[in-house]
C-alpha cells in the first residue's frame, strides 16, 4: 500500500508540473505584453518596454517560467496587475468561500445520488428508477444557470422562501449561520452532479448486482437490506470516488457558473472579474490551482479505492 | 411422512417471465433426499437443474416464481415459510468458483464468520474464531482478501461458508467445473468426507457424468426443465432407461473406450423453453421417436418418463469405426521452445525449453493444467507470438509469423468470430486473404464438409448455437487447406451431446485430409480420443510423451499418473495428484514436479531430470519413473 | 431500434428541432438583420408568434437562425473532437509500449486542465466567431475520445477473431480496416453524439458568462445571456423558449447517444 502511494505521488507530482508547463505557455501564448495590459493602451510603445524590461517580462518565455516555477515553490504566485494585492493573498482571501460552496454541493450530491442510484438498480425499470433516470435526463440537458435561474424565479421571486442572492459575509464560517442564503446555490450546483452521479451509481450497482458474490450473500441468508449494506455498498461506490476524482474540473466550473449567478464572492467570480481585467498573474494562479486540485483530487480517489479495495495493488 | 426423507420435492414447476419472454426452466420435478445421502442432479445447460437448488433455496431470479409442487424440508413446507428462516442455517449453497463468487473487498474471514453472527446471534469475536476453526477445517490457513486465493482456495472458502452454521443440506452447483482435475478431486472429497463426518444430505448439481458416478448415491438426469430419469446411481449406469440419458452416456469420451469407434452423437440441440411442444422434448433428437413421442408427454413412472425405455447402453455395433490414419514424415518440429512474458516486475515463464515432432496425417495432443503454459505453446506454433529461445520448423522452413499451412481452431467460437460479420463473409475472409478464386463455391463446400445447411451463410454469430459455431470456426480454419491444425481447447465451451458432435467431425475431416493436427486441452478423455501421440506438460515443460497408448496406458511420469488418477471415472484407482500447482513466475528448482511428488528425494531439487526414453517412442522426464525402460 | 423506443424519440425529436432550424424559416420568414427599436420586447401575439427581443427581432425566427448556429457550432466541435480523438487514441493504442505510455500520460497532463477557464481566457481575448469557438471546443474535449478509442483498440486487437484473422494471415491493414475500425466504429459515434450535446451547453456557459459569441451572431447561447437580463423585466418569452430548445436538443441527443450505445455497442445483446 504504501508503495503504490508513493508510486501514484511521484506520478501526480509528474502531472502538476506538465499542467504547470502547458498552462504557463499557453497564457504566455494568448495574453498582451503585461506591461501593456498594466499600463494601459495610451502609454507609448517605449514605455511598455521599458516596464517588461524593468519586470523581467522581456526575457525567454523558457526562463521566466523556469523563475515562476522556483517563486512557485516558495509560495509566491506573483502580485496581480490590477488589484495593488499579492495574488496568493487575494486567493485565500476568496478560497474558503469557496470551497465551502463546492464541498457542500458534492456532499449533497453524493448523499442523494448514491442511495437514489443503488434503489434504481435494486428497483431495476421499475417506477421509481424510470422517474429517477427521466429526471437525470432532464437535468443533464439543463444549463445549470438555467436551472439556477428557474429556481430563483420559482423559490426566491415567487414563493420567496429563499433569497435570490448568496451570502455576502466575507468569512467562510458565517456561511454555515447563513443557510437560507445557501440553499438555492447549493441546490444548483449539486442538481447537475446529481444527474450524472446518480446514473452511475446505477450502473456500477447493476454490475455489482449480477457478481456471484451478491448470489452467495443471499444464499447466507441475509435480508436484502444487509446484502445491499454490507455487500454491495461499498463495491458499487468504487468507480464513484474514482468518477468524482476526474470531475474536479467540471466541478470547479460550475463554481465559477454558480459564483456568477448567484452573486458569490469566491474564487470563481474573482477569476471571472480578473478575465474582464486581463489580470494573467490571477487567472494563471486559479488554473493552476484547477490543476492541482484535479490531480489531488485524483489521487484522492486512487488512494481511496485501493485502500478499500486490496486488488488494485497487485493490478498495477 | 418417512422421518428419514430430509428433503422432499414434488411435482415442482417454476416459470420465468422477462417482458414478454415467459420460460418454464423446471416443470414437474419430483425428488426425495434421504438424510446422509448425495443426489446428483446431471443435465446440460438449460436443462433446468440449477434452477431446481435455486427454487428449493427460494433464490430464484427476479421474474421467477415457483407455479406448482411442493418443497418439504423434514415434513415442513418451504414454500410458505420466510426463505430467511432456512436459508445459510439448514440448507446452504455452494456456488460455482469465479473470480467474483467472493466479496473482494472483505476479509475471508468475516466472510466465513457473517452466517455465524446472522443465525446463530453471535458475537463479532466468537464468529470470527468459529470461522476460523472452519477455515481451518476445510484447509485454508490464511487470511486476506479473496484475490489472494487461488481457484481451489476460494472453493475451499465458499465450502467453509456453507457449512460453518452446520445445515442439514448441501446444495452443491456444479462446485468443481472451473477447476482443474487434480484441484477437483480434492474440493470433492473434502464435501464427502465433511458430509460423512456430519451427517449431511448433498445434492449435487452437475453436467459431468463421471462426477456423478463416483460421487452420488441417487441420480436425477433433467432434460429441457424435466426429469428423465431417477434411480441409484449403478441402476442409471448399468440398466440405463430413459433414451437420452443413453445417448447422452454414450456421448461421452472416457479414458477407457475403444479410441477406433466413434462416438454416439446426439443430432440437434436442445429445445427453446420458451417455445414448448407436445409430447417428449427429447423426441426431435431421439432415434427411437414415434408419432406418440411428439404428440404425447410421457409421464414419469418413479424412474423414468420415456416411451420407448431401453436396457443398458448403446451396444458397440451401432457405431461406426475410423480408419487409422496414415502417418507420413515429421511435418511440424519444435525445438527447445521458449517464451517468458513479463509482467510488470515479474516474468511468468510460460514455455521453459519444449520439444516434440508432429508427422503428417498425425495428431498429437498436449494436456496439462491451467497455467501449464499450453495455450501459450499454440500461439507460438501458428506464429501468433515469437519464441525468445528455440525454433519452430515447418516442412524444412522456420515459422517466425501466420502462414496459411498452419491454422488455429479457437475455444470459443462465440469470441473467434467477428460479430459483425455474417458467417459467409466470415468464411469467405481467408480465401480473401490469400487471394483464392471461387469463393463462394469454396465456402459451399466448406459448409458440407462440416455438416452445416446453407442457410446459415446470411446468419450472424450470435444467431447460431454454440455448436453451429464451433463448425464454422472449424470450417474457417479449413478454408485454406492447411497441412497443420492447431486446436486450444476445441470442445470444452460445449455441452455434452454437442461435444460428440464436433469430436466426431474433428476427426472425420482430419482422416479425409490426411490433416496433421495439435490438440490442446485439460481434458484427458479428450485428448485420449483426438491424439494419436500425446505430450503431457507441466508448468512449462514436457514430462512425458509417447502414444497414446503408451501414455494413458502405462504412465511414466508420477505426475501423468496422478493426473490420470484424479479424473472421475468410476472403477479406477491410484492417488490423484495433491495440492495446486506452484507459480510460473518462480518454478520450483530442478525437476517442476517435485513439490506435488510422493517419490520426490533431494536429488529432484538439485538435477533437472532429462527426456529419457523408456521404449520407442516413450519419453519421460523423471529421475523415477514408474514404468521400466527396455533399453536402459 | 425498433427495441428501443427511446432512441425513436430521440431520433424523432431531433428531426423535429433540425428541420425547425433549417425548413422553419421557409414557413415563417422574417427580418432578422435590421434592427427595429419600435417594436422591441413586443409580447407574444399578432405577427409575432413569440414576442419581439430587446432588439425587435422576431424571436420564434431567431430561434430558428439561432439553431442554425449553434447545431453548426457543436457539431463541427464534436467532429474535431472526434477525428483527433480518434487517430490519436487509435495510434497510441495500436503503438503500444513506449509510445503509447507517452502519449497517454500527456492526455493525463491535459485533462487535469480545468478546460472551461481556458475557453473563457480565450474567448475573453479573442472575440470568438462561430468558426473559431468550434475549434477552440473541439480542440480541447478530444481528450476523452483519445482516452476511449485507445482503451476499446486495446481489447479489441487482443480479441480472437482479431487473432483468428492474423492466423490466416491478414495484413495489420487489413485488421484495421475489416476488423478495429467496424468494431470500434460504434463507441466513436456514440462518444461524438455525447460531445454535440456537451457542446451546445458549453456554448451557452460561455454565453451565460459574457463570453460567448458577440452581436449580431445569434446562437441559442447568446439569446439566453441577453434574455436572462431582463428576467427580472417578466420578458419571459425570452428565456423560455430559447432555453426550452437547448434543453430539448441536449435531452434528444443524449436519449440517442445512450440507445445508440445499448443497441450498436454489443450485438450479442439481440438475444439475451
Amino acid at each position: 500500500m504504501a508503495r503504490y502511494v508513493l508510486n501514484r505521488l511521484v506520478v501526480s507530482a509528474l502531472v502538476l508540473l506538465g499542467i504547470s508547463a502547458v498552462v504557463f505557455f499557453m497564457l504566455h501564448l494568448v495574453s498582451d505584453s503585461p506591461g501593456r495590459i498594466v499600463l494601459g493602451q495610451r502609454v507609448s510603445p517605449e514605455a511598455v518596454a521599458a516596464f517588461d524590461h524593468q519586470h523581467g517580462f522581456d526575457r525567454p518565455v523558457v526562463v521566466q517560467y523556469l523563475d515562476y516555477l522556483e517563486r512557485l515553490l516558495h509560495g509566491d504566485l506573483g502580485r496581480s496587475y490590477k488589484l495593488n494585492e499579492n495574488v496568493s493573498t487575494l486567493i485565500a482571501q476568496n478560497a474558503g468561500r469557496s470551497a465551502m460552496l463546492s464541498l457542500a454541493g458534492l456532499v449533497v450530491a453524493l448523499a442523494v445520488a448514491v442511495p437514489l442510484g443503488i434503489l434504481q438498480a435494486v428497483r431495476r425499470n421499475g417506477l421509481i428508477d424510470r422517474t429517477a433516470t427521466a429526471v437525470s435526463y432532464m437535468l443533464y440537458a439543463t444549463p445549470s444557470f438555467l436551472l439556477g435561474l428557474a429556481l430563483i424565479a420559482v423559490f426566491s421571486q415567487q414563493l420567496e422562501l429563499f433569497p435570490a442572492e448568496a451570502s455576502q459575509s466575507h468569512s467562510p464560517w458565517a456561511v454555515l449561520t447563513d443557510p437560507r442564503a445557501m440553499a438555492l446555490p447549493v441546490i444548483t450546483l449539486a442538481a447537475g452532479s446529481v444527474a450524472v452521479f446518480a446514473q452511475y451509481q446505477r450502473s456500477s450497482a447493476l454490475d455489482q448486482l449480477g457478481q456471484d458474490y451478491i448470489r452467495v450473500a443471499r444464499a447466507k441468508g441475509l435480508p436484502e437490506r444487509l446484502v445491499l449494506t454490507r455487500h454491495l455498498l461499498r463495491n458499487a461506490c468504487m468507480p464513484l470516488i474514482t468518477l468524482v476524482g476526474t470531475l474536479v474540473p467540471t466541478l470547479l466550473a460550475g463554481n465559477v457558473i454558480v459564483e456568477s449567478l448567484f452573486n458569490y464572492p469566491g474564487l470563481g467570480l474573482l477569476f471571472l472579474n480578473s478575465l474582464q481585467r486581463e489580470d494573467y498573474p490571477l487567472l494563471l494562479a486559479y488554473t493552476l490551482m484547477g490543476g492541482l486540485l484535479t490531480v489531488v483530487g485524483n489521487l484522492l480517489a486512487d488512494v481511496l479505492v485501493a485502500a478499500a479495495d486490496r486488488r488494485i495493488e497487485v493490478r498495477r | 411422512m418417512d422421518s428419514r426423507k430430509n428433503l422432499t420435492v414434488h411435482g415442482l414447476s417454476v416459470e420465468i417471465r422477462r417482458g414478454d419472454r415467459l420460460v418454464r426452466p423446471v416443470a414437474d420435478v419430483t425428488f426425495e433426499l434421504g438424510r446422509g445421502e448425495t443426489l446428483g442432479i446431471v443435465g446440460e445447460t438449460g436443462s433446468g437443474k440449477s434452477m431446481t437448488g435455486l427454487a428449493v433455496m427460494g433464490m430464484l431470479p427476479a421474474g421467477g416464481r415457483v407455479t406448482g409442487g411442493s418443497i418439504e424440508l423434514g415434513g415442513r413446507d418451504l414454500l410458505t415459510a420466510d426463505p430467511r428462516r432456512y436459508r445459510g442455517r439448514e440448507i446452504a449453497m455452494v456456488f460455482q468458483d469465479s473470480l467474483t463468487s467472493l466479496n473482494p473487498t472483505k476479509r475471508i474471514v468475516d466472510q466465513v464468520a457473517e452466517p455465524v453472527r446472522l443465525h446463530r446471534g453471535a458475537s463479532r469475536r466468537a464468529a470470527r474464531d468459529r470461522a476460523r476453526e472452519m477455515l481451518a477445517r476445510v484447509g485454508v490457513r490464511r487470511d486476506g482478501y479473496p484475490h489472494q486465493l487461488s481457484g481451489g482456495q476460494r472453493q475451499r472458502v465458499m465450502i467453509a461458508m456453507a457449512l460453518v452454521c452446520e445445515p442439514e443440506v448441501v446444495i452443491a452447483d456444479e462446485p468443481t467445473t472451473a477447476l482443474d482435475v487434480t484441484v477437483q478431486a480434492e474440493i470433492l472429497d473434502l464435501l464427502d468426507e465433511l458430509r460423512a463426518q456430519r451427517g449431511l444430505s448433498m445434492i449435487l448439481i452437475t453436467h459431468d457424468m463421471g462426477v456423478i458416478a463416483q460421487r452420488a448415491d441417487r441420480v436425477a438426469v433433467m432434460y429441457a426443465g424435466r426429469l428423465a430419469e431417477s434411480a441409484p446411481t449403478a441402476e442409471i449406469f448399468e440398466r440405463t432407461r430413459h433414451r437420452y440419458t443413453r445417448a447422452l452416456l454414450s456421448s461421452i469420451p472416457t479414458l477407457a473406450q475403444d479410441r477406433g469407434e466413434e462416438l454416439f452423437s446426439i443430432p440437434g440441440s436442445p429445445p427453446d423453453l420458451a417455445r414448448p411442444e407436445p409430447g417428449c422434448p427429447f423426441a426431435p433428437r431421439c432415434d427411437a421417436a414415434s408419432d406418440r413421442c411428439r404428440a404425447e408427454l410421457p409421464p414419469f413412472t418413479g424412474t423414468f418418463a420415456c416411451w420407448h425405455p431401453v436396457d443398458g447402453p448403446v451396444a458397440s455395433a451401432d457405431r461406426g469405426r475410423f480408419q487409422r490414419g496414415e502417418t507420413g514424415e515429421t511435418l511440424l518440429r519444435v525445438v527447445d521452445l521458449v517464451r517468458e512474458h513479463p509482467t510488470g516486475r515479474r516474468t511468468v515463464k510460460a514455455v521453459s525449453g519444449i520439444s516434440f515432432e508432429v508427422a503428417a496425417g498425425e495428431t498429437f495432443g498436449l494436456v496439462g493444467e491451467s497455467g501449464c503454459g499450453k495455450s501459450s505453446l499454440g500461439r507460438l506454433l501458428v506464429g501468433l507470438d515469437r519464441p525468445d529461445r528455440g525454433e519452430i520448423v515447418f516442412a524444412g522452413e522456420r515459422v517466425t509469423r501466420p502462414r496459411r499451412a498452419v491454422q488455429m481452431m479457437f475455444q470459443d467460437s462465440g469470441a473467434a468470430l467477428d460479430p459483425r460479420m455474417r458467417i459467409g463473409r466470415i468464411l469467405r475472409e481467408p480465401l480473401a486473404i490469400h487471394d483464392v478464386g471461387d469463393r463462394r463455391e469454396r465456402v459451399r463446400r466448406l459448409l458440407d464438409d462440416v455438416g452445416l445447411p446453407e442457410s446459415v451463410l446470411d446468419r450472424y454469430p450470435y444467431e447460431l448455437s454454440g455448436g453451429q459455431r464451433q463448425r464454422v470456426g472449424l470450417a474457417r480454419a479449413l478454408a485454406l487447406d492447411p497441412r497443420v491444425l492447431v486446436a486450444d481447447e476445441p470442445v470444452s465451451a460445449l455441452d455434452v451431446s454437442i461435444r460428440s458432435q464436433v469430436l466426431n467431425l474433428m476427426r472425420r475431416v482430419q482422416a479425409e485430409r490426411g490433416l496433421s493436427a495439435v490438440v490442446i486441452s485439460h481434458d484427458l478423455a479428450v485428448v485420449r480420443y483426438l491424439a494419436d501421440r500425446v505430450g503431457v506438460m507441466y508448468l512449462g515443460k514436457l514430462v512425458e510423451t509417447g502414444t497414446t497408448e503408451e501414455v494413458f496406458g502405462a504412465p511414466a511420469h508420477p505426475y501423468t499418473a496422478g493426473l490420470l488418477a484424479a479424473v472421475p471415472e468410476g472403477g479406477r484407482t491410484g492417488t490423484p495428484v495433491r495440492g495446486e500447482p506452484p507459480s510460473p513466475v518462480d518454478p520450483p528448482s530442478g525437476c517442476r514436479f517435485r513439490t506435488r511428488c510422493a517419490l520426490a528425494t533431494d536429488k529432484c531439487a538439485q538435477v533437472e531430470p532429462p527426456m529419457t526414453s523408456l521404449t520407442g517412442g516413450h519419453q519421460v522426464a523423471c529421475h523415477y519413473p514408474l514404468q521400466e525402460g527396455r533399453d536402459g | 431500434m425498433r427495441r428501443h423506443p427511446l432512441a425513436l424519440a430521440g431520433g424523432l425529436l431531433l428531426l423535429v428541432i433540425v428541420g425547425f432550424c433549417v425548413l422553419g424559416p421557409l414557413l415563417h420568414p422574417t427580418n432578422q438583420t435590421d434592427v427595429d427599436v419600435v417594436n422591441a420586447a413586443l409580447p407574444p401575439g399578432g405577427g409575432h408568434p413569440l414576442g419581439t427581443d430587446t432588439n425587435g427581432f422576431d424571436v420564434l425566427g431567431r430561434l430558428m437562425a439561432g439553431g442554425r448556429v449553434s447545431l453548426q457550432i457543436s457539431l463541427l466541435a464534436a467532429v474535431v473532437a472526434t477525428t483527433i480523438g480518434t487517430l490519436y487514441g487509435a495510434v497510441a493504442g495500436l503503438a503500444g509500449g513506449v509510445v503509447d505510455g507517452v502519449m497517454m500520460r500527456l492526455v493525463d497532463v491535459m485533462l487535469s486542465i480545468p478546460f472551461l477557464f481556458f475557453v473563457l481566457i480565450l474567448s475573453a481575448r479573442f472575440h470568438a466567431d462561430a468558426v473559431s469557438l468550434s475549434l477552440v471546443i473541439g480542440g480541447f474535449s478530444w481528450l476523452l475520445s483519445a482516452r476511449l478509442v485507445r482503451g476499446e483498440v486495446l481489447t479489441l486487437r487482443v480479441r480472437e477473431y482479431v487473432l483468428a484473422a492474423k492466423v490466416m494471415g491478414a495484413s495489420r491493414r487489413r485488421v484495421v480496416l475489416t476488423h478495429l475500425i467496424p468494431n470500434a466504429l460504434g463507441v466513436i459515434i456514440v462518444n461524438a453524439t455525447f460531445q454535440v450535446a456537451d457542446a451546445i451547453i458549453v456554448v451557452s456557459a460561455l454565453g451565460f458568462l459574457g463570453f460567448g459569441l458577440t452581436y449580431p451572431a445569434a446562437d441559442w447561447g447568446s439569446q439566453l445571456a441577453s434574455g436572462v437580463t431582463y428576467i427580472s423585466a417578466d420578458y419571459w418569452w425570452l428565456v423560455l423558449p430559447v432555453g426550452a430548445c437547448i434543453v430539448l436538443t441536449v435531452l434528444a441527443l443524449n436519449l440517442l447517444a445512450d440507445a445508440l450505445r445499448d443497441t450498436i455497442g454489443r450485438p450479442t445483446s439481440a438475444r439475451s
